[in-house]
């Protein structure tokens, strides 16, 4: 396979930052050299273990996906029926867990545990990343942060969805969809958070702000949280479990958020900057590539030495 | 079984045993005026000239255990002179002494007038024979019915009765006097769903609510902003939310409406908000909110209270919520033609929903390019 140049420069890259010996080096460049160009092949013929594959996140970002899963379906299953109390599904709901003394009891309480749970990962990252920053590590294409490639990668995945490009964009660890996601995610754990903070402390948002916006702030607030809380529930039912659980290839569910790792078809399909990462960081990776490549007749180098006896 | 059938014998047995069926009423209070001659009659009433039917029946048991039971009834239809009495035009008004109660305090005959004073004072005072959009407005009997002792109050614990007549003697003043102060400990203020209730009974009402808008804009008189919406803004706000679902503390119409100074005295003074006897107006507000948020301050007072997203109300929070509507309703279609257009697309490549197995690309792709068996 020959390696677009973005992908060389992330190969380089994280062979630098994992000192890779040059014998290592021989052997992940001829890996890569015995990959079929049409990546589809490679991912439509390794054999995936639905339960994951390869590393994907930490034993953090897992204990923070859950915090988060568990109490956004509890602050929506106790505010949900407060905030639209007059419709007639809201009156069984209030009531089934002890009526709002008790409801608005348990949604200030997971509340604080969902706060709880943003500031860790929010710790977590920003530790990570310093780490990295001061160990030379840091790669922002493997980060969060959006760059005009996911602007491409975008264009380019509607291109191959309509049928006008043979393959998905070479997209990073965090694709141009996780990336929305993330921060839509964050901008409505920040709205929920402050408007939330509205209604349990008015006095003293009242008393910080000036008067002029005091009344229109707690207004907005009192209009965003019931919103921004259906758009999250919108978000997560129609999108967010699509993807992780309805989309063809995903189907019934993706395990990566309880073992922490990416089916190796995913991995290569969406991820695959990520995957030449995991050539580089995984050496059974690598054993295992050769092994499939020699099994399926896929083998470059072979095509192309068979190309130049023929020709 | 023979004697019951003797002639002599069988009238006086059906007349024993007819009176242990019957639910013969007690009079459980003095009719020394002889009303009930009359009024213990089921049946007595009539219909209006304007068709309303109207019951003039009496129920002893009923009566004998409400408030008033004590007070004769000539000494509140005072225009009863006579029996059978004249046409009466007026009926009874509140603000009637009566003659035959003396208040133990002050050795001046009973009254309601304390109050009636206040209510006079209040936006909601009419007269007893009101006229025109007065009708809508509450007389007394509208919030208040002849209260009826609760039944369990009826028995009075036998150790505080024991106690009480050593030095009162009479049981049956013990009794009374207990039922008079222990309902008042028991019931000082009516709960906040049923002060709601009573206050949307009119407030709620459209017809009752766009009748009187109509008659202050033809008579040019003012209005506050929130009359029209009242009711609906305090079910959306967060006051109005909790206590639909039998939150006690949260605040209900009366807790800001009403002076505090005395409030039993004040819920009947109740002013429009740009009234300075108003504790909602501008004057006042902080004061008001305090009772509740201690740390309430100028900018507190400015909150709305009866928040409304209508677009003659606030504008603001009109235009905002539209605004929030239309990106829920992008954000939904677009998520949903993503997800099928990705699923189509990808599906032309050969991808399927498999439960298990470790490839989900065992589809045949329309380029060509399958995977390899």
């Amino acid at each position: 396979m020959k390696l677009s140049e973005e992908a060389r420069n992330i190969l380089e890259t994280s062979m630098r930052i994992n000192n890779t010996s040059d014998v290592e080096r021989r052997e992940i460049e001829d890996v890569i050299s015995r990959m079929p160009d049409d990546r589809v092949l490679l991912y439509k013929n390794v054999v995936s273990n639905p339960i994951g594959d390869l590393p994907r996140y930490n034993i953090h970002i897992r204990i923070q996906h859950m915090l988060t899963f568990v109490t956004f379906l509890v602050l929506a299953f106790t505010g949900l029926p407060i905030a639209f109390f007059e419709h007639f599904w809201a009156v069984p709901l209030n009531s089934v867990l002890g009526g709002v003394e008790v409801t608005r009891v348990i949604h200030r309480t997971v509340a604080a545990t969902m706060i709880f749970a943003m500031v860790y990962h929010i710790a977590t990252i920003t530790l990570g990343t310093l780490i990295r920053v001061k160990q030379k590590h840091f790669e922002i294409l493997r980060s969060m942060i959006p760059t005009m490639k996911d602007a491409r990668d975008f264009k380019a995945d509607m291109l191959y969805f309509a049928g006008r490009n043979m393959q998905r964009p070479e997209m990073d660890k965090f694709m141009y969809k996780q990336k929305l996601h993330y921060f839509a995610a964050a901008f409505g754990n920040f709205v929920m958070i402050v408007s939330g903070s509205s209604f349990i402390f008015p006095e003293f948002w009242a008393s910080i702000l000036p008067a002029g916006i005091a009344s229109h702030f707690q207004e907005m607030m009192r209009l965003s949280h019931p919103h921004e809380a259906l758009l999250a529930l919108l978000v997560i039912a129609f999108w967010h479990w699509y993807n992780v659980h309805l989309a063809p290839g995903r189907f019934p569910m993706q395990w990566t958020f309880l073992t922490g790792k990416i089916t190796r078809e995913h991995q290569i399909e969406e991820h695959f900057m990520e995957y030449l990462r995991c050539l580089v960081e995984l050496p059974e990776e690598r054993a295992y590539l050769l092994d499939l490549l020699a099994a399926r007749e896929l083998d470059q180098s072979d095509k192309n030495k068979e190309g130049v006896g023929a020709s | 079984m023979k004697w019951i059938m003797d002639q002599k014998m069988f009238l006086p047995c059906v007349l024993l045993i007819s009176l242990l069926f019957v639910n013969s009423p007690v009079m459980a209070f003095e009719d020394d005026e002889g009303c009930l001659l009359c009024h213990k009659y089921p049946k007595m009433g009539r219909i209006t000239e304007d068709g309303a039917r109207r019951s003039y029946y009496v129920m002893p048991h009923v009566f004998g255990n409400t408030v008033h039971r004590n007070v004769p009834c000539t000494d509140c239809h005072t225009y009863i002179k006579q029996l059978p009495h004249r046409e009466v035009k007026q009926g009874v008004t509140c603000n009637t002494e009566c003659h035959s109660i003396k208040n133990p305090a002050t050795g001046k005959n009973f009254s309601h007038k304390p109050i009636y004073e206040k209510y006079k004072q209040s936006s909601h005072f009419r007269p007893k024979l009101a006229s025109g959009h007065d009708q809508d407005k509450p007389y007394c009997v509208t919030c208040h019915r002849n209260p009826v002792y609760n039944p369990e109050e009826v028995g009075p614990p036998k150790q505080i009765t024991d106690r009480c007549v050593i030095c009162h003697e009479d049981e049956e003043f013990v009794k009374d006097w207990y039922k008079h102060t222990s309902r008042r400990i028991n019931e000082v203020k009516r709960e906040s769903g049923e002060i709601i209730l009573l206050c949307s009974s009119c407030h709620g009402d459209k017809r009752l609510v766009e009748r009187h808008l109509a008659a202050a804009k033809k008579e040019g008189r003012q209005l506050g902003r929130k009359y029209e919406h009242a009711v609906e803004s305090y079910e959306d706000s967060f006051h109005g939310k909790v206590t639909k679902y039998g939150f006690t503390r949260a605040a209900n119409c009366l807790d800001c409406h009403a002076e505090t100074t005395n409030y039993f005295l004040n819920v009947h003074l109740l002013r429009p908000s740009r009234d300075k006897l108003s504790p909602v107006h501008t004057s006042k507000r902080v004061e008001t909110c305090q009772r509740c948020h201690v740390y309430a301050d100028e900018n507190y007072a400015k909150l709305d209270p009866h928040p409304s997203k209508k677009l003659s109300d606030n504008p603001f929070a009109y235009y905002a919520d539209m605004v929030y509507g239309w990106v829920g309703d992008v954000v939904f279609v677009l998520l949903i033609a993503l997800a099928a257009f990705e699923t189509v697309g990808r599906k032309r490549d050969g991808v399927g929903w498999r439960l298990f197995h470790g490839s989900s690309w065992w589809g045949r792709s329309k380029r060509g390019r399958d995977r390899i068996d």
